[in-house]
């Protein structure tokens, strides 16, 4: 008898949640797998301006071969995210080194280091820092003496420049020290009483405790980087000469200001397959700490 | 907790390694106050002032001319006594942009928040194990995919609402087409993709999943309807998550850039972080607007006589930076208790 009522009430409850559950389906259904899907179609075809789309199998791809500036925009890309993973952990290290002072100051210095600006905002104080007649930086230079830089016009300096306010200005720093503190004292503790020192501790308590943070925040600092668009579209447009153009500016470039949808879209699905072998090793080399 | 033992904090050697660590931070935070200073400073300049050589660190003649100038926006009678008006590149005053961002974003938040929470609600606590686990895997499969794949497929889905193809197809067998929304140049055309984040999605199950089983079951044998125990136990409990998610989803939709560029393609409807990004390459002298070099020169010529250049960019910076600000002071308490959710590990 309770069985039963229970399938009942099971059954109610289930209706309930496909309620409850149907907008989430439709978006994630129409905006979420649909694009995807369609997406191995829509590299398949070319897209006339006043004809209909014709379908030309591989050819997308040959010609984005046979293009140097896919070359060049990876080339970019790889380099941009590279150096992106060079100073991925400075983040981690001010967190651990602010977790030492006192407790009002790492109130403040809370605030100081990390509290964020809007994004485009913080990119476009760097393009006029950058800026190489009236900007700041070549007047600090000028000051000193020392001979002004052409910043983002200079296409071996350009790469750089967009790095530099990532270092400044946004950082996760935030969930670093969330994570931080909640390592329960009590592991410190116990490893002072066996005479560990500061670096034990950090090496054998902080980082495997921050272990599943820092490959999530990894992985996600590898996507975004290599999905890197606004900076350098708002600091740069891929100037100069394509020396900071990057994959999915080009991407854009093509669908909105060409057109090519077609070409556009087997660009992308190159992305996501670079991204995917990424994904995958990541996954499989740190599976047990993204699954628990 | 500190890492640097109590006890041995009176020693000289410590005693300079804790002052060596407090310079290293103080420095970052002074380089990392420069670039916001310096926002600040350009703002209240006058506009003669902004392109001086050396540059000044101190205004001389603090103003705030150029925040009033970006949200009154008029033109001005020049000498010869013809009106010249505002240039074309900025053609609405800054409420205009504000609030295009400000609908965009509470759009966002508003269908986003309740439709993604709904959802993880019913996968882990309302449905039978076998579809929770089939819809699961539907519902953060787009997670594991790289988003930059769907991005064309999107562009041409929003142009007509159920078909991601160039051209609305046939009715089959008629020479009538299918009926179809045309998204482009919408706010929906922003919002309703939003509505559904896989990554939200992930916090919220997370949370919902520490939620015991039988404090529901008791709520139930008591007679209260799935309703009044989502509204009565689950919302209180799950505040954290609330204000965690809420957070994210505000500044994500506040800085996003990339997409209401592609799609909102009229200047009426423009959010601050385009109109802001325009500017600034305008100011820079890179274009690729229809109006050219000569055009360019001028309008510039004609902004610095309207008295703003980089003085009112820096100023329209600071305008978006304050809500963002704002959230991150109201939600921060809530952000160090949230993040530690199991859903963000």
């Amino acid at each position: 008898m309770k069985k039963i009522a229970g399938k009942e009430s099971q059954k109610r409850k289930s209706r309930l949640a496909k309620i409850f559950m149907s907008p989430a389906i439709l978006i994630q259904f129409f905006f979420g797998w649909l694009p995807i899907g369609m997406a191995f179609a829509v590299c398949l075809f070319h897209y006339h301006i006043l004809k209909p789309e014709e379908y030309v199998g591989l050819a997308n791809f040959q010609d984005l071969f046979a293009d140097p500036l896919t070359f060049q925009v990876f080339k970019n890309t790889f380099i941009y995210t590279g150096m992106r993973l060079a100073i991925f952990l400075l983040p981690v290290v001010v967190s651990i080194l602010l977790m030492e002072m006192n407790k009002s100051t790492i109130r403040i210095m809370m605030y100081l280091w990390f509290f964020p600006i809007a994004s485009t905002a913080s990119i476009v104080i760097w393009k006029w820092m950058y800026n190489t007649e009236y900007g700041l930086l070549n007047s600090i230079l000028m000051s000193l003496g020392l001979p002004t830089l052409r910043w983002l016009n200079d296409p071996r300096l350009v790469i750089f420049c967009l790095i530099l306010p990532g270092i400044l200005m946004y950082g996760p720093g935030l969930i670093y020290l969330a994570t931080l503190q909640s390592i329960p004292d009590e592991l410190y503790e116990a490893a002072e009483l066996e005479g560990a020192g500061f670096w034990s501790k950090v090496w054998h308590i902080t980082l495997p405790r921050m272990r599943p943070v820092l490959a999530m925040m990894l992985l996600l600092s590898i996507i975004e980087s290599m999905s890197v668009f606004s900076q350098p579209w708002i600091l740069t447009h891929g100037g100069p000469n394509n020396a900071s153009m990057m994959v999915v500016m080009r991407i854009v470039d093509l669908a909105i200001y060409s057109m090519r949808y077609g070409k556009g879209t087997a660009l992308a699905i190159i992305l996501f397959a670079i991204l995917m072998v990424i994904i995958i090793i990541q996954r499989k080399y740190f599976k047990e700490d993204i699954d628990r | 907790m500190p890492l640097i033992p109590k006890v041995g904090r009176r020693k000289f050697r410590v005693k300079l390694v804790l002052l060596t660590i407090g310079a290293f931070l103080w420095i970052g935070v002074i380089l990392r106050m420069i670039p916001l200073w310096w926002m600040f400073i350009t703002s209240i300049k006058p506009a003669e002032e902004v392109y001086l050589i050396p540059p000044t660190l101190f205004p001389h003649r603090p103003t705030f001319a150029a925040y009033k100038i970006i949200f009154t926006l008029s033109g001005y009678i020049s000498s010869t006594g013809a009106y010249i008006a505002h240039p074309s590149w900025m053609t609405y005053p800054m409420y205009v942009y504000l609030k295009n961002s400000l609908i965009i974003t509470f759009g966002t938040m508003i269908l986003q928040i309740p439709i993604t929470a709904l959802a993880a609600y019913a996968i882990s606590k309302l449905e039978s194990p076998r579809w929770s686990r089939i819809l699961f895997l539907f519902f953060i499969g787009t997670m594991m995919i790289p988003g930059q794949i769907a991005l064309i497929p999107t562009y041409l889905l929003i142009q007509h609402f159920p078909f991601p193809t160039r051209s609305i197809p046939y009715i089959p067998f008629t020479k009538i087409k299918w009926p179809a929304f045309n998204l482009f140049n919408t706010y929906f055309a922003v919002i309703i993709p939003a509505g559904f984040s896989a990554f939200y999605f992930l916090l919220f199950k997370g949370f919902f999943d520490t939620i015991p089983d039988s404090i529901l079951n008791a709520a139930r044998i008591d007679g209260a309807s799935e309703l009044s125990i989502l509204r009565r136990i689950v919302m209180p409990i799950s505040k954290p998550v609330f204000a965690a998610v809420s957070y994210f989803s505000f500044s994500a939709a506040w800085n996003s850039y990339m997409w209401p560029l592609m799609v909102l393609q009229r200047e009426k409807l423009y959010p601050m972080s385009v109109q802001l990004a325009r500017i600034s390459r305008l100011l820079s002298g890179q274009t690729m607007e229809v109006r050219g070099r000569e055009g360019l020169t001028e309008d510039l010529t004609k902004m610095i006589e309207l008295g703003w250049s980089w003085n009112g960019l820096m100023a329209m910076s600071i305008v978006e930076s304050i809500p963002v600000f704002v959230m991150f002071i109201i939600f921060r308490e809530y952000l160090m208790t949230g993040i530690k959710l199991r859903g963000f590990k």
